[in-house]
Parts: C-alpha cells; structure tokens; sequence
C-alpha cells in the first residue's frame, strides 16, 4: 500500500520534533504512583479480602449459639469455622501467586490472561463466600427452627395447618432474602469491574479474534 | 547501587523517548492524555527494568513494556475520535523533504491509522517501526501467519478509509 509506506518512510526519519522530556522530569516520574488497572485491581483485592474477614468477626456465631442453647451445633460450627479459614488462606496464596505473574515483558495476550486469572481468583473467592452465606442462612433457619423457642409458634402453625401458607410463605422469605442479598453483591461486582475491564475485554476479544 | 539503577534507566529513557512519544500520540488524542499516559510507561517501564538484562536493545525492550501499558493497564480509554484537530502528524513531517501533495497523503493516511482499534494500531506502529512478522506475533502473542493476515485485512480497512 503506497501511503502506508510513505507513512512508513516520513514515521522513521526520526526528527525528534516531540516536545523532549528532561532526565530531571523523568525522575520526578519514577516517584509518581501508578494508575494502572493492575493497580487497582490489587487496591479493591485488598479491600474485598479485609471486607470478608471483618464480615466473618463482626457475625460472631459463638454467642448465638450459646443464647440458642445449641452447643451440640457447636463443635460442627468450629470444624466449619477452620475449613473457611484454610479455604481464604488457599484463596490469598493463589491470588498472590497469580498477581506475582503479571509482566509487563510478555506478550499482549499473556499479559491480559494472566490480569483476566488474577481477577477471577478474586472473583471465585466472592462467590465462595456469598455461597457461604447462602449455606450459612438455611442453616441459622435450621438451627433457629429447632432451637429458638419464639419459632415453637411457627412450628405449630406449619405442622397443624391444612394448607402449606406458612411454610410456603417462610421459605419464600428466606430466597428473596437470599436473593436480594447476593444479586446486591453481583450488580456491584458488574459495575465495578465492568467499568475497570472493559476496554481490556474488548481488546482482548479483539486479539483473540485474530488467531481464530 | 540503585542509584546507579535509576541512572541508566534515566539516561537511556531520556535517548529512547521518542519510542514512547510515538505510541503516546498514536494511543491519546490530546496533550494532557499524551503527557499521563508517557508517565504511565515510564512507571512500568522503570518497574520492569531490573529485569531488563541488556539481551537486546532498550529501544527493543521498551516497544514492549510500553505497547503493553497503552492497550493493556492504561485505564482510560485510548480511542481517539475520528474528529480529532490534533495535529499529530506535524510531528514527524518536516516541510523540506516532502511536496504538496505527499505531505496530504501522509496526513490523511495518519488521520486512518487514529481511526483503528487499539489492537490494529499496536499492528500498524510495529510495521512502522519497521519490524518483521517475527517479532510482531512475539510481541502481541499471536501466530506469524495469521499477524500477517491480519495486517493485509488492517491496509484494506485503511483503504477503505481513505476512499469511502
């Protein structure tokens, strides 16, 4: 193509007519913060792991179940309690392992994947802990209904009413609970990495459609 | 010792930047863009530079790191509009060496390549820059042939371009 290569002639002739840049600004460069996304991905990683670590001491089982009476639930929730501890210390090593990864050196593509991994470690341990708290639920309702003496009322009614309206009215109840609770988590998660990703989406769309 | 570090990289930044001058322009469309996203490669750049062991040219290094940054961590997004009044070609056209005629064709056919996505841009700097297919397809990770096939799509879209 002639007026690419007659780009291509007039690009190479290096007329250093670009404003130049000092050694003295170049320095004052390498002290200002990065604003990459890789960088932000780490910032809202951080805050995520912390948010469910606060979540977990704040939600305190110990005391309801000693207020419920309920210490043969006890020793479940402490096995319970240090699986989660090594499963979000598993989550932080491959997190860790998968960020150290991301070089700038390699090519396009390897470079993309490997930002695509980290962010998906990060968004798996999302979706561990919010079907954690999915499990977590039935099982307060479970515990609740067996040991909480305000639920011997709606225990009754269930068990003694021709139709299923109560139970069918309490477990309607917990879904939309439930449900209101993790698509809250999800449309934060869209928007928040929507607006982060996308041009890098796209691009990677874009690069992947070459080699197909 | 990191003194001696940040040196050399200064030094041989402040040679090469022309490199880094050139992907900015291609990648941003006004000054401000132009001048954020040089610091942007010149963080990445300085990050990466321990790792830099001399194997090949710096200029060769930093096409990498820097093309990286612009399509890949920089968080803005790089797409220009095709309505752009910034004159990026006056950069590198000097009056003397070109007549009327070849100065418009240059400048139209720039005016194209702002048009291009950000993947089909990486294509055209490094054809450019005059590298071979070789280290095309290295350095945006996709088979040699097929960057060849993409390339010859890219100067029918440019064609395409400048003769709607």
């Amino acid at each position: 193509m002639e007026e690419l290569d007659l780009l291509k002639k007039a690009w190479q002739k290096d007329t250093h007519s670009f404003e130049q840049v000092s050694e003295s600004e170049i320095y004052k460069m390498l002290h200002q913060k990065s604003s990459s996304i890789v960088k932000w991905i780490l910032v809202i990683s951080i805050l995520e792991f912390a948010l469910w670590a606060i979540l977990s001491v704040l939600f305190n089982t110990d005391e309801a179940i000693k207020s419920l009476h309920a210490e043969s639930f006890a020793i479940y929730l402490k096995i319970f309690n240090y699986a989660n501890y090594a499963v979000v210390v598993f989550f932080i090593y491959c997190f860790y392992r998968n960020y150290a990864k991301i070089s700038t050196i390699t090519s396009t593509k390897q470079l993309m994947q490997d930002i695509i991994r980290t962010r998906k470690t990060v968004q798996y341990y999302v979706w561990y802990n919010l079907s954690m708290i999915f499990i977590s639920t039935i099982l307060g309702f479970i515990m609740a209904f067996a040991y909480n003496p305000q639920m011997s009322e709606l225990k009754y009614k269930i068990a003694h009413e021709d139709s299923y309206y109560t139970l069918s009215i309490t477990i309607c109840m917990i879904v939309v609970i439930t449900t209101v609770f993790v698509g809250f988590f999800w449309l934060i998660y869209r928007l928040l990495y929507g607006i982060l990703l996308r041009k890098l989406n796209a691009n990677y769309k874009e690069l992947k459609k070459i080699d197909l | 010792m990191s003194d001696n570090l940040e040196q050399s990289f200064v030094k041989q930044l402040k040679e090469n930047q022309n490199i880094i001058h050139k992907i900015c322009r291609l990648y941003t469309n006004n000054d401000d863009a132009h001048n954020d996203l040089f610091q942007e490669i010149t963080i990445q750049l300085w990050k990466a530079f321990p790792k830099f062991r001399g194997e090949s040219k710096f200029s060769t290094w930093a096409y990498r790191v820097a093309l990286n940054t612009a399509i890949t961590l920089y968080r803005k997004s790089t797409r220009t509009v095709a309505t752009v009044t910034y004159e990026g070609q006056k950069h590198f056209l000097s009056q003397e060496d070109y007549n009327l005629e070849e100065e418009e064709q240059i400048k139209l056919m720039y005016q194209a390549v702002q048009q291009l996505n950000d993947i089909e841009k990486a294509l055209v700097f490094l054809y450019l820059e005059d590298k071979d297919y070789t280290e095309i397809s290295e350095t945006l990770g996709i088979s040699e042939v097929n960057a060849r096939v993409k390339m010859n799509r890219i100067k029918g879209k440019l064609k395409k371009i400048l003769n709607p």
